[in-house]
């Protein structure tokens, strides 16, 4: 029986926990960002199809970002 | 430390590839999907018009009933195509004289290019020519013209990316379903279950990360057809045919319009990302809310 071979751990970084904020699945700050992004998309593309001839497209875009910051931080 | 330098230094490669022909042509697409461009209009300089392109978009009726079709091609097809696959996997699971040769004839059509899928089913289905419009009036009595029935020609294209990717379904579900563990199956045969139980409480749920998997790259694909419907129907007849991809290719090269195509382009990037997503969040993601921490 030859002696086991010493190895070196690996150095590898460690995954962030998930969370579960308000969204009802656990997400990480990638997850938060990226559905931020789609919300934002999202928004912008109904306010311009049907909310844009009474209340501008700067109201939606504001209100999405919000939304995402919020998303970000307590989703 | 070092490792972790030397895992790095083989993945750039890798990096640098996937920068040069998947992150600059996406951010290219990105500034050109904001621009008014027509490099053979009378003025051919480009102008940044902020999202007047994808105000039009939404206003566009022939695109959005574009994106509709193409909604409906690829739930038809897709799931014609799982539930085709699946069965074909379990077929072929089974021991029978000629197993190998007709495994190998069934992943045929997959070798076969796109625009040459179009061509032969193209000289199947032309009136005149073409068997199956002969045999469905001479034994049903069945006018099948796909240059005069928007229907027909629907189907014909769903028909024909079912045939030519089952087999991907196919091979796909055949390895997971030869990877499957024996003993569960044991079990539930000890325990009385009877097949539907077996197959909806121990086959699916081992079964569900390879057809998310196929879903996700038979979804996208679907999204994205363009050769074989050009070569079959060319997306008519009038416009029961003409999906996104279709209708993207006649405003970017026949019209040139770069600015407008490129924020089509972009629309159809983030309905099909979402709709992986949602796909994901719900198949996948639930899954681990329920779990206890």
């Amino acid at each position: 029986m030859s002696d086991p071979v010493e190895t070196e751990p690996l150095d590898l970084p460690q995954p962030r926990p998930a969370r579960q904020g308000f969204l009802p699945i656990h997400t990480n700050a990638f997850d938060r960002v990226f559905i931020a992004v789609i919300v934002f998309v999202a928004i912008n593309l109904l306010w311009m199809r049907f909310l844009e001839a009474s209340i501008p497209l700067t109201v939606g875009t504001v209100l999405s970002v919000i939304l995402g910051a919020f998303i970000v931080a307590r989703g | 430390m070092r490792s972790s330098s030397v895992g790095w230094l083989f993945l750039t490669p890798t990096f640098f590839v996937l920068f040069v022909f998947g992150v600059v042509p996406f951010l290219y697409v990105l500034v050109i999907g904001f621009t008014q461009w027509n490099s053979f209009a009378a003025d051919p300089t480009m102008h940044f018009v902020w999202a007047e392109n994808f105000r039009r978009l939404v206003f566009d009726e022939p695109f959005l009933r574009s994106l509709w079709l193409t909604l409906k091609f690829a739930v038809f097809a897709v799931v014609g195509e799982v539930v085709l696959g699946y069965f074909l996997a379990q077929f072929f699971m089974r021991d029978f004289p000629g197993k190998g040769f007709f495994r190998t004839l069934h992943t045929l059509p997959l070798v076969v290019a796109p625009i040459a899928v179009g061509a032969t089913w193209r000289l199947l289905t032309v009136p005149g020519l073409g068997p199956l419009p002969y045999y469905l009036d001479r034994w049903f009595g069945y006018e099948f013209n796909i240059g005069r029935y928007p229907s027909q020609a629907f189907a014909a294209t769903v028909v024909m990316d079912i045939w030519h990717w089952t087999p991907l379904v196919t091979l796909t579900l055949l390895a997971a379903l030869s990877a499957m563990p024996k003993e569960p199956f044991e079990q539930a045969q000890i325990d009385g279950a009877n097949r539907f139980q077996m197959f909806w409480h121990i086959t699916l749920p081992l079964l569900k990360p390879a057809i998310l998997a196929t879903v996700f790259i038979r979804l996208m694909d679907a999204l994205r057809t363009v050769d074989e419907v050009w070569m079959l129907t060319g997306g008519g007849p009038a416009s029961a045919t003409r999906y996104i991809g279709l209708y993207i290719w006649r405003v970017v090269f026949p019209k040139t319009d770069y600015g407008y195509g490129s924020a089509m382009s972009l629309l159809t990037l983030y309905l099909t990302v979402v709709m992986c997503w949602l796909l994901y969040a719900a198949l996948v993601a639930r899954r681990d809310l329920r779990r206890p921490e």
